[in-house]
């Protein structure tokens, strides 16, 4: 540690690497006091996290139906990641997630970019635009999901009769009632909350190229096509990283919509994995089976979610 | 993007035939928000439940997770950027992970559908981020401000009180906002907890229903009262939002 000062100099200029120990606060900030401002969330973070991590962990190893019995029965070992495998409901929704991953990814990405390349002049009516783009976000994921239900009712919705004017053979189509359709519904209204949010990242991050880089391109004779790909697009790659990890990792949660817009159908088309292992655990009350298939899902997510989290580190 | 909130807001306000022929002019109404909140929807009930559980949330998370993100940012200990990384990871742990053994304890414990196990669940996801979240708002923070105020002789609690805290107010209110945003839109903890005692407001919304589906206009004047408190709320912390939503990754 450093030697404790007490001259002014001791506040070094800003450039100060994190790897040396504060100064200053080396000796100033105590020991006590860390551990009383640090250990209350600490002890929560341990109860509702690390609790029920562990207690998941071994009852995926057990046999352990509620119905039956109000504790956990019998080790089984592996039976339960076994039986996931050989398990047709449990493939189904792992296929309903990645299709549903690949499609609500891939339009969040689209729409996002066209939105930021609409919005990209900072003229006043473009910034007042931006002000509203949040607000799709912040609406409960719940009332998404019936807010495109009810425009999507072949009778009352809005935009199935738009839709129905312009295309004649859609006309009281039952937007809910196919399989594809139903989950490209449930994408949508995702993407109505995503696509403005990452409009606006893209928006900061094309404000930061700067206009001789196009103007120079344009003197060369580059058409505009060529600048969006060879100049806009490359410099923008960063950000489209980020904010695709993050979209996946929030598509692999998909559950709130299944259940106000579909309830897993029709047939089983839009059960994803989240809704399967609330099926699971929560209606068929098969503990063991289910903590098995969500920890599962943890691995797939934790993949994800160490290239996010090393990002955020390179960021820090 | 801006039309769909926009026909919720104005077929909360058409009465059953006007929904059912879409329109964009007609006699506004107030039924529909009579009838939700009277019997049997009364969703003035549901908005207490809401309410409570946000503000307990709220009211848990942002004082706690600010004293462990301060240490974080400020003081050097063994394990300090472990235990960061740690409580950053749990935000990518799925929801339903916590809620098996929860479920399970609290059957034994008598917490179902009570507002302390809708809030203990909360608890899991609301706190690690708001330590997170705040830790950006800390390191963001020139610590030459606080050196400043230990070379004048004020010790750790003083320059806690006087320099720190009201300098990182805007981090507190942010993480407030969205602690608040999380617990009061939660429906996958809500669904599973309650019955009939605690159903906060999304769980309500799935009750609206006549013999033939979904009152819509009913349901849309219910979204409103549950949207509008929200969008204002966002709308006051714009500047930090995106940065919310991906804890800075975008900066």
């Amino acid at each position: 540690m450093a030697l404790p000062q007490t001259t002014a100099e001791a506040s070094t200029p800003p450039l100060r690497s994190a790897l040396q120990p504060r100064r200053q606060g080396a000796q100033v900030r105590t020991g006590a006091l860390r551990w009383l401002l640090l250990g209350p969330a600490l002890l929560i973070v341990m109860a509702t996290v690390l609790y029920p991590l562990v207690s998941s962990l071994i009852t995926s190893f057990r046999d352990w139906r509620l119905i039956y019995s109000p504790t956990p029965g019998p080790f089984v070992g592996l039976a339960n990641y076994a039986r996931a495998f050989t398990d047709g409901g449990f493939l189904n929704s792992l296929r309903v997630s990645t299709e549903y991953l690949f499609i609500s990814v891939t339009l969040t990405l689209l729409i996002g970019l066209g939105i930021a390349l609409l919005l990209a002049k900072p003229t006043r009516l473009n910034i007042f635009a931006r002000t509203l783009l949040i607000l799709p976000f912040a609406v409960a994921p719940v009332l998404k999901g019936y807010s495109w239900r009810f425009m999507l009712d072949p009778d009352a919705g809005v935009y199935s009769r738009l839709i129905g004017a312009v295309v004649p053979p859609l006309k009281g189509y039952l937007w809910l009632g196919h399989e594809f359709s139903a989950l490209l519904a449930i994408a949508m209204s995702e993407v109505w909350g995503w696509a403005p949010l990452f409009a606006l990242m893209f928006i900061g991050a094309l404000g930061s190229i700067p206009a001789e880089t196009t103007e120079a391109a344009r003197v060369d004779g580059a058409t505009n096509t060529q600048i969006f790909f060879r100049i806009t697009l490359p410099l923008l790659a960063p950000v489209i990283y980020i904010v695709a990890l993050l979209k996946i990792i929030s598509a692999l949660k998909m559950f709130d919509q299944v259940v106000t817009m579909t309830g897993g159908g029709p047939g089983n088309s839009t059960q994803t994995l989240y809704y399967y292992v609330y099926q699971l655990a929560f209606r068929n009350l098969d503990m063991g089976y289910a903590s098995a298939v969500s920890y599962l899902l943890v691995v797939v997510m934790g993949l994800f979610a160490v290239l996010y989290v090393r990002v955020l580190l390179r960021e820090h | 993007m801006a039309f769909p909130l926009l026909w919720m807001l104005l077929t909360a306000f058409k009465t059953q035939a006007d929904t059912y022929s879409p329109k964009l002019f007609f006699q506004p109404t107030l039924d529909n928000f009579r009838a939700v909140f009277s019997n049997p929807i009364f969703l003035g009930s549901h908005v207490w439940v809401s309410a409570l559980v946000s503000f307990m949330t709220v009211a848990i998370t942002v004082p706690l997770g600010a004293a462990a993100a301060y240490v974080i940012s400020r003081h050097r200990f063994r394990g300090r950027e472990t235990l960061s990384l740690l409580i950053l990871m749990t935000q990518f742990i799925p929801a339903v992970v916590v809620a098996i053994p929860f479920f399970t304890l609290f059957r034994s414990l008598n917490l179902i559908d009570t507002a302390t196990g809708l809030v203990i669940l909360y608890l899991s996801f609301a706190l690690p981020y708001a330590i997170w979240l705040l830790r950006g708002f800390f390191d963001a923070l020139p610590v030459e401000v606080e050196e400043a105020s230990f070379i004048d002789g004020c010790n750790e609690v003083q320059t806690l009180r006087y320099v720190t805290i009201p300098l990182i107010m805007p981090g507190i209110l942010v993480s407030a906002v969205f602690a608040f945003i999380s617990a009061w839109n939660e429906f996958f903890f809500a669904l599973i907890l309650a019955r009939s005692n605690t159903q906060t407001l999304p769980i309500a919304i799935q009750g609206i229903s006549g013999a033939k589906g979904p009152e819509w206009q009913q349901v849309a004047a219910a979204s409103m009262v549950v949207m509008v408190p929200i969008m204002v709320m966002s709308l006051f912390i714009r500047r930090y939002f995106v940065e919310g939503i991906t804890v800075g990754a975008v900066k």
